[in-house]
């Protein structure tokens, strides 16, 4: 308990107290402001102009909705990478799911050394997303690629196809190598939650003499709900602004086949220099991921609860 | 668990690893295999290694000076985001105030923030000012998302210790802010140390604001390395040597804090 103090005294600290509170706060949103919130809004400023280097004449004037009717209208290419976000988001989040859970599932038994497997898993999502698209690069080598050379052995590459040079191949190839690096991640964050599950509702659930599907089906999956929403929008945000790999393995291509919604907005305003409507690319990209954070500040709050994470917040 | 069942799932801990590590050791291997045995038709799992491409790449391509930048602009970025994030994680630990909440979702949207949406107005801001290819720019750039990491993280190791503790340390005559700088702070260390290896590791593997801002001078390793790919006879043992140099250190990192790792990537919403 807090010795008495004159009340002149206990004001006195309550308004440093406060200011120690603004002083501290105050510093980390100035920062945020200068280098995020004014280049965001910079971004919808340039939205509505033809601010463009490549072409004559188009430095900065107002155009006002033009560059959304644009994009509403007259430019597929956009759409066909807003497709293929969407494919390459679906498949490979919903993959690394079910694999990562699995996983994760296996390592939440009783594994000797599971330290050290999970230290051993989670290797390639530890590595830089350039040194991931340069692995693969390296081993789907159209001539000498060591996985290339196992693919035609077993039949399963044609000996003069390239992985990256088959428009449906170099997509499904992306995805997979996602799905490669990512797989930990799920497990990961799946495997905490299911190491921090009460024991309670098992032990009910074995005396009543609940089958190993049943009680996965009923306990587990409901219990760990609110960390299965968390991890597929972490993924799901982290996917859909998927750019390093893609970069590096295909650069979009070939054609348009990989050209996710980041390399399209990468090639209006740095191949293009079409920066206002580079803007408009731009504004969409950061909408949706605006959306899911959302979303996924709800599903942390009630993660928090459930992995009894709460603590004592002052 | 029955035997077979057991067998069962060691099998297929064992493929999984196998899956997982492969590529990495093949990149590996690569940095020493000879251009020859890189290139030979039927992949070559035993041979004769050699050193050739890590000085030919480091000192006659001049990488090493990438290998400083990726340091010091990882190194720079921590610092600042700790010295401003973490007095900003313990008043949203410690203190009630209007629109907390929304001010901790702003930092987390800040953290989600895709990079190639802010990256053109942030080449604009930076041109203006002279900043293009220099570290501080990096440094900057990289602080949008580590900041609010920092903020995450800490949040959840302050909220760890007992209220009690600061009652304590204020009775004994410590000022808030005196409590927070003697006690707090070294109570939280060991959640500083693993929040500023996050920070670090995530800088270092940045790509896009590195790739923008400074493409040049002040390139990292994980630029610099797209930069040995040509369409026309790649020298990949090159490539995979400055990949080796580029990812071990952060491999051993991550091994460091993986205790941490999940706070880490879950922002606090799932503790490891």
């Amino acid at each position: 308990m807090k010795k008495p103090k004159s009340i002149g005294a206990a004001l006195a600290t309550a308004v440093w107290d406060r200011g120690v509170g603004v002083a501290f706060l105050v510093p980390g949103l100035i920062l945020l402001t200068v280098i995020l919130v004014g280049p965001f809004m910079t971004t919808i400023g340039l939205s509505f102009t033809d601010l463009s280097y490549a072409l004559p004449d188009r430095d900065g004037n107002f155009v006002g909705f033009d560059n959304y009717r644009r994009l509403m209208r007259d430019d597929p290419v956009f759409w066909q990478s807003v497709i293929t976000t969407l494919q390459f988001v679906a498949v490979a989040v919903a993959v690394e799911f079910v694999l990562g859970f699995a996983v994760a599932l296996l390592l939440s038994a009783h594994i000797r050394r599971r330290r050290v497997v999970l230290t051993l898993f989670l290797v390639p999502m530890m590595l830089a997303p350039v040194a991931v698209g340069l692995i693969w690069k390296l081993m789907l080598q159209g001539d000498f690629g060591m996985l290339t050379h196992y693919l035609r052995t077993v039949g399963l590459l044609g000996e003069q196809t390239a992985v990256f040079s088959d428009p449906d191949l170099a997509l499904a190839a992306v995805i997979l190598i996602d799905i490669w690096q990512w797989t930990p991640f799920v497990t990961l964050v799946m495997l905490a939650g299911l190491l921090s599950l009460p024991r309670e509702p098992y032990e009910a659930a074995i005396m009543d003499g609940a089958g190993r599907f049943r009680i996965f089906r009923d306990i587990t999956v409901p219990l760990l709900r609110p960390v299965i929403a968390l991890v597929l929008l972490l993924r799901g945000i982290d996917a859909f602004k998927e750019f390093d790999k893609i970069y590096i393995l295909t650069g979009g291509g070939p054609g348009t086949a990989t050209e996710l919604l980041s390399v399209y907005t990468w090639r209006v305003n740095f191949r293009d220099w079409d920066l206002g409507y580079g803007a408009v690319c731009a504004f969409m990209v950061y909408l949706v991921v605006l959306i899911l954070s959302a979303a996924c500040h709800t599903a942390m709050t009630y993660a928090r609860g459930a992995s009894g994470n709460e603590g004592r917040r002052g | 668990m029955t035997r077979a069942w057991r067998g069962a799932a060691l099998a297929a801990i064992v493929v999984v690893l196998v899956v997982g590590l492969t590529p990495y050791l093949w990149m590996f291997a690569t940095s020493f295999k000879t251009r020859l045995d890189t290139l030979s038709d039927v992949p070559i799992w035993t041979f004769q290694p050699t050193l050739e491409h890590y000085p030919e790449v480091f000192l006659d391509k001049e990488y090493l000076p990438l290998l400083w930048n990726s340091v010091a602009i990882a190194l720079g970025t921590t610092l600042l985001s700790l010295f401003v994030g973490v007095p900003a994680a313990y008043v949203f630990a410690r203190y009630q105030f209007r629109a907390k909440e929304d001010l901790f979702f702003f930092f987390l949207t800040t953290r989600m923030a895709p990079s190639i949406s802010i990256v053109v107005p942030m080449y604009l801001l930076f041109n203006y000012f002279g900043l293009i290819d220099t570290k501080f720019a990096v440094v900057l750039a990289h602080t949008t998302f580590n900041l609010s990491l920092v903020v995450w993280m800490m949040r959840g190791f302050f909220a760890d210790i007992p209220v009690e503790i600061d009652e304590a340390a204020q009775l004994d005559g410590h000022s808030r802010a005196g409590a927070f700088a003697r006690v707090l702070l070294p109570l939280a260390g060991p959640g500083i140390a693993a929040t500023a290896v996050l920070c670090f590791i995530l800088s270092w593997n940045e790509f896009l604001y590195v790739f923008i801002l400074a493409s040049f001078e002040s390139r990292t390793l994980t630029v610099g390395i797209p930069g040995l790919v040509t369409p026309h006879g790649t020298l990949w043992g090159q490539v995979a040597a400055v990949a080796v140099v580029a990812t071990l250190p952060i491999l051993i990192f991550a091994a460091l804090v993986q205790k941490h790792l999940v706070r880490g990537l879950t922002f606090g919403a799932v503790k490891g």
